[in-house]
């Protein structure tokens, strides 16, 4: 998003592919800013978690800070989008701070890229949790992950994503019980016996309280109070999001808003590592004016897991933590008051 | 988006509208879903340079239900004042309110949008914008019949190059990209949309052949990363 001259472009990018490569801040060419991960910091929503990227330890300002919250709905299956099994819808929205030199329709632009990267591999069928569903065919959760942009220091799809992983991570589905309507017992039998004796009777048998032939009309209702209730199912399925920066021999990691803007092409890419399993690519994009070819795509495939798995490993040991420490110790200190 | 509900010039139609509902019977779904050519054939293409007289290029595709008109204008002055030394190319994308099943609000939505951004990053790269200082190169696409959001990407892109050339500009070489469907173990080429909603997984590249070299990799869905290079080598 910045805009800088030919000559610091030339000087960025020639200390890039000096030996050994220089950079501004005196990282090698993979190693990350610090990252800082919260979760739980909206109290409202069902799932919520900031993250900042390179923030100063000194004053705690200039880093990438992006705020991730999910919130779910109740929606109607059929009529409208909404879909049999529940739904995730995600939205990224840019603070202006973020991007004080863009005009509002830049921004907009902007914003709806980043949207459309994180809609694309977020709200695909194939990654949809499988507790999202309320009544089968009638009412499902509606999961809105809501993304805000409110600095951006560089590496803000690594950034993006990593706060939506531990927002959904964070996300509590609240439990539902179905329940039926049903007359009493006693009602039906006093209607049949109504019927086999006498015509005039006939009139308490048609009225509402007949189920006999109605179809097993459920609603539900929350047992749960607060924010109780089952994480998401397949939570550790969420992707993370690695940028490869690339110039024509080299690619580094975690950019910083200049060295973005001197790199001519960079590649995303989506991973997800279960357990033992082969990992999951879920997403690729190529941005930017350069161009790549197969040989590289290929070499930048494989290094490009060998990271993810780096950061994903660190996610989820950080998201490990921050479990422990909102329920068992934040329960413990509350207890050794 | 920052825009009003409605557009005043416009008819806009009843406030809520319903697509018909059709009985669909089941063999009718089966047999939309089966794929009549092999997986590694691509649906017959239709290309047409210079349909559109007024435009300084312009091009016209059709791969069966996938319709898409598209002209280029320019290079011509920049109308934003600020100097830039290369050339901007500007991709708008617009769907004709006939052209999918429930119909289309003649407004700019979020998808356009992404096509367009799809579309501008397979063509940007093949494009010598250098030669064009304060300039802007406008590729209008119209999708006239849509049948799948990955078609569309893939003949678009084909469309805008091939336009970009009729308009006598500059490339380094002319880009043809393709989509391709991961369907359980098996990849299937140009899907439609059908096929597409189907899979576990799309990917589009684009490329210039001449190059050998990629402009654009879109891929999307649950795909391990040895298939999606497979996927990538039979685009």
């Amino acid at each position: 998003m910045v805009s800088i001259s030919k000559a610091e472009k030339a000087y960025i990018q020639s200390s890039l592919q000096s030996d050994p490569p220089l950079r501004a801040d005196g990282r090698g060419l993979i190693d990350f800013r610090t990252i800082a991960l919260e979760s739980g910091i909206a109290p409202i929503a069902n799932g919520s978690a900031r993250i900042s990227i390179g923030r100063n330890a000194q004053d705690g300002g200039g880093g990438t800070e992006v705020v991730a919250a999910a919130k779910l709905e109740v929606e109607s299956v059929g009529d409208g989008e909404g879909v049999d099994g529940g739904r995730v819808v995600c939205s990224v929205s840019c603070s202006p701070t973020a991007y004080p030199l863009l005009s509002p329709n830049a921004l907009d632009d902007l914003q709806h890229d980043m949207t459309s990267v994180l809609n694309a591999t977020l709200s695909h069928p194939t990654i949809r949790p499988k507790n999202l569903g309320i009544l089968p065919g009638r009412k499902s959760w509606l999961l809105n992950l809501d993304v805000i942009v409110f600095s951006d220091a560089g590496n803000i799809f690594d950034a993006i994503f990593m706060a939506a992983r531990a927002a959904l991570w964070d996300t509590k589905v609240p439990r539902t019980k179905s329940v039926q309507y049903r007359a009493k017992k006693s009602d039906r039998s006093d209607a049949t016996q109504a019927m086999d004796m006498d015509v005039d009777e006939m009139a308490h048998v048609g009225s509402a309280l007949d189920t006999r032939q109605t179809i097993q009309v459920a609603d539900f209702e929350l047992p749960d109070y607060w924010d109780e209730g089952e994480p998401l199912d397949g939570r550790q399925t969420w992707p993370v999001c690695l940028t490869l920066n690339l110039l024509p021999t080299l690619q580094f990691l975690d950019a910083t808003l200049q060295e973005e803007a001197s790199v001519p092409l960079k590649l995303l890419v989506f991973y997800s590592f279960q357990s033992d399993t082969t990992p999951l690519l879920r997403g690729m994009r190529l941005l930017g004016t350069g161009v790549s070819d197969l040989v590289q795509v290929k070499s930048l495939l494989k290094d490009g897991e060998k990271y993810a798995r780096n950061v994903w490993v660190a996610l989820e040991g950080k998201l490990k933590d921050e479990d422990l420490r909102r329920n068992q110790k934040a329960r413990e200190r509350f207890l050794n008051r | 988006m920052a825009q009003s509900a409605n557009d005043r010039r416009r008819i806009n139609g009843p406030e809520e509208s319903f697509p018909p509902i059709f009985d669909d019977d089941g063999e009718d779904i089966k047999l939309k879903m089966q794929r009549s050519r092999a997986p590694g054939d691509i649906r017959p293409i239709f290309l047409q340079p210079g349909l559109i007289s007024q435009a300084n290029g312009s091009a016209y595709i059709e791969t069966e239900k996938t319709k898409i008109a598209c002209a280029v204008y320019g290079p011509r002055q920049s109308k934003t004042t600020t100097y830039s030394e290369k050339g901007r190319l500007n991709v708008e994308v617009k769907f004709a309110p006939f052209s999918c099943t429930r119909r289309r609000a003649p407004m700019r939505d979020a998808e356009d949008r992404s096509i367009g951004v799809a579309i501008h990053q397979a063509i940007v790269s093949s494009i010598r914008l250098e030669l064009f200082p304060k300039s802007t190169i406008d590729v209008f696409i119209t999708i006239i019949e849509n049948d799948g959001i990955e078609g569309c990407i893939a003949s678009g892109s084909l469309a805008a190059s091939t336009a970009l050339a009729d308009a006598g500009i500059e490339m380094l070489g002319l880009v043809a990209s393709c989509s391709a469907a991961i369907v359980g173990d098996d990849i299937q080429l140009d899907p439609s949309e059908a096929e597409a909603r189907a899979s576990s997984g799309t990917v589009i590249l684009a490329c210039m052949p001449a190059l050998d070299s990629i402009t654009s990799i879109w891929q999307s869905g649950q795909v391990s990363a040895d298939l999606s290079l497979k996927v990538i080598l039979s685009d």
